[in-house]
């Protein structure tokens, strides 16, 4: 007997890697690959230099932790017209965006890389923490808006992070976006008109 | 009329299913683990999207498929109700128009009574079936009720979790949840004691009714519901603050509505220890019919009764007292394994027989 012929393992390498990709199935794999191989020059190759640029280039920027350049820096803390006296502190890198949309803050941000959740083992140590305090002891800063998720994790973030904050820095405003982010959704669920309305109307938070 | 039809994809044990429901009585016979419960709850999940039977939405996928499909036409309109087991869960549609909150299309969707022959438990048994039950009806009728139940578990698990962790509990981070934890509990324990308030007299009346249908004395036996709360509805942050060395000690929240209870009473005496197992019952049966009453009165239709082998276990009297005493416009769904008792009961207008997760026309 003849054995059945597969794809070359190549072709099965490739589609093996692009299956690994969020939100795409075996099908999707298969598909993505073949059109990438038959239409040879430009986009598979354009693909691939793109790919290499973003990895060689691409790194979290260590004091706000947003997406930056390792030549051209970050556009967030190296923006000399942004107002240094507000920092917006968000969970994610990527919750920058949708804030940034709504035209609304022109501060600065800190991504904590998290949340805090005992159960999933994340303890305040594993956050951006320290270097949160870091930049508060630069004495710029003087509102910090506590942006992380309107969920029970992102509150008690928020909660945990007022506490510390007003016991290290009496005089520091620590504020909350206010309620009106979708309950148990993070920020990048909520739509701009929500997000802005909620930068307006956040609320003192006082620390425990 | 609440729901004409049903149709299922790859829940529990069908591969597929579709049968029309009559306006008032559909029975479902067969024996025992065919899949006819599986219907009635088919029916509760797309009605109220939840289950009576598991919390755990994937023990409702058929083995070995990606997910399931409850759909079916609930007051005129066409509602549709997916759950894949990979990534984006659940999906929602009304009129083939996603809906994206759960509260619209709960609101388009319609009531429902689940009386089962665990309900027994809710008189005998420990307090974790009496919340539920309450969970289950305060879900009906307010809308922030679920929310704040989900949120609550989950920090009271996280703070939970906190105070078992360190051999000295981390106060900055165990208080950073019960921040979170306080308003929600609040919220429930006030939602809870209204509740509570609400279908005591219903209760009673009930059971009054049952008994006397079943040939009891109508001045004995005064059935009575109390609430015991696990907390005070505006101060759980103080109590909390109280017990804080109780709490490092015993490692475990000490107050919420976690440990909410009703003392169920027969002349003031708790029916738990000392009424009988046929008291029990139609204490168990006055209390599901309180909750349709409840649901009547709040949504101005009778909510839909899913009725799962109950007839069967009571005696004679008690099942016609109970047949008597179901609310005669509420659209009724019944599964029965026995079938003497239906003898003497009016044939109802859709019957169908499950046999190993396929439905025959009888
Ligand atoms: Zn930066």
């Amino acid at each position: 007997m003849i054995p059945a012929v597969g794809y070359p393992d190549e072709i099965r390498a490739l589609i093996a890697q692009l299956k690994r990709l969020p939100g795409v199935g075996p099908r999707s794999a298969e598909r993505i690959a073949l059109w990438l191989l038959r239409s040879r020059q430009t986009p598979s190759t354009d693909l691939a230099t793109a790919l290499n640029q973003a990895q060689a280039e691409i790194e979290l920027c260590p004091v706000c932790g947003f997406f930056a350049s390792r030549t051209a820096g970050c556009t967030l803390c190296g923006n000399s017209d942004r107002d240094v006296t507000q920092l917006c502190v968000v969970e994610q890198a990527t919750d920058v965006l949708p804030l940034e949309r709504t035209g609304a803050f022109r501060g600065h941000y800190h991504a904590l890389h998290g949340r805090l959740s005992p159960l999933d083992n994340i303890g305040p140590e594993d956050l951006r923490i320290d270097t949160l305090m870091q930049r508060l002891r630069e004495g710029f800063i003087t509102e910090v808006i506590l942006a992380t998720g309107s969920d029970v994790e992102g509150e008690a973030t928020a909660n945990y992070l007022a506490g510390a904050l007003g016991a290290s820095f009496p005089g520091l405003t620590v504020t909350r976006l206010a309620q009106g982010l979708p309950a148990g959704g993070g920020l990048d669920s909520a739509d701009d008109l929500t997000l802005l309305r909620a930068l307006s109307g956040r609320r003192r938070l006082a620390a425990h | 009329m609440p729901i004409t039809s049903l149709r299922l994809r790859d829940f529990r044990c069908f591969e597929s299913l579709s049968c029309p429901l009559a306006p008032g009585e559909t029975l479902f016979t067969g024996d025992n683990a065919q899949g006819k419960t599986s219907i009635l709850e088919a029916v509760c999940v797309l009605l109220r999207l939840q289950s009576p039977r598991t919390l755990a939405g994937r023990e409702l996928v058929r083995f070995g498929a990606p997910g399931f499909g409850i759909a079916g036409s609930v007051n005129g309109r066409e509602l549709t109700h997916t759950h894949t087991l990979a990534g984006t869960e659940r999906r929602l549609l009304i009129d083939g128009e996603a809906s994206t909150r759960p509260g619209d299309y709960l609101a388009a969707s319609g009531l429902v009574v689940w009386m089962g022959n665990n309900d027994l438990e809710l008189v005998s048994g420990s307090g974790e079936p009496r919340r539920r039950f309450l969970d289950f009806l305060g879900s009906q009728l307010f809308p922030e009720y679920r929310p704040a139940l989900r949120a609550y578990e989950k920090a009271l698990k996280q703070r939970n979790f906190l105070l078992k962790r360190d051999a000295s509990p981390a106060w900055a981070e165990i208080d950073a949840y019960t921040a979170v934890l306080v308003p929600y509990g609040e919220t429930l324990l006030r939602l809870r004691a209204a509740l509570l308030e609400k279908l005591a007299p219903h209760a009673t009346a009930a059971h009054t009714a049952i008994r006397m249908a079943d040939g009891g004395a109508p001045a004995s036996e005064a059935l009575s519901l109390t609430f015991h709360p696990g907390g005070d509805s505006s101060q759980l942050s103080a109590q909390l603050l109280a017990r804080r060395a109780d709490e490092a000690r015993r490692r475990v929240t000490l107050h919420g509505p976690h440990r909410d209870d009703f003392l169920i009473a027969l002349d003031a005496m708790p029916a738990a220890s000392f009424a009988s197992e046929g008291q029990q019952r139609t204490i168990a049966l006055a209390l599901k019919l309180a909750q349709a009453t409840l649901l009547r009165e709040a949504r101005g239709q009778a909510p839909v009764l899913l009725l799962d082998d109950i007839f069967g276990e009571l005696d004679p009297g008690r099942r016609n007292a109970l047949l008597a005493a179901l609310p005669a416009d509420s659209q009724k769904l019944i599964t029965t394994t026995h079938l003497h008792w239906l003898e003497a009961h009016e044939r109802p207008a859709a019957r169908y027989h499950v046999v190993k997760g396929s439905v025959t026309p009888e």
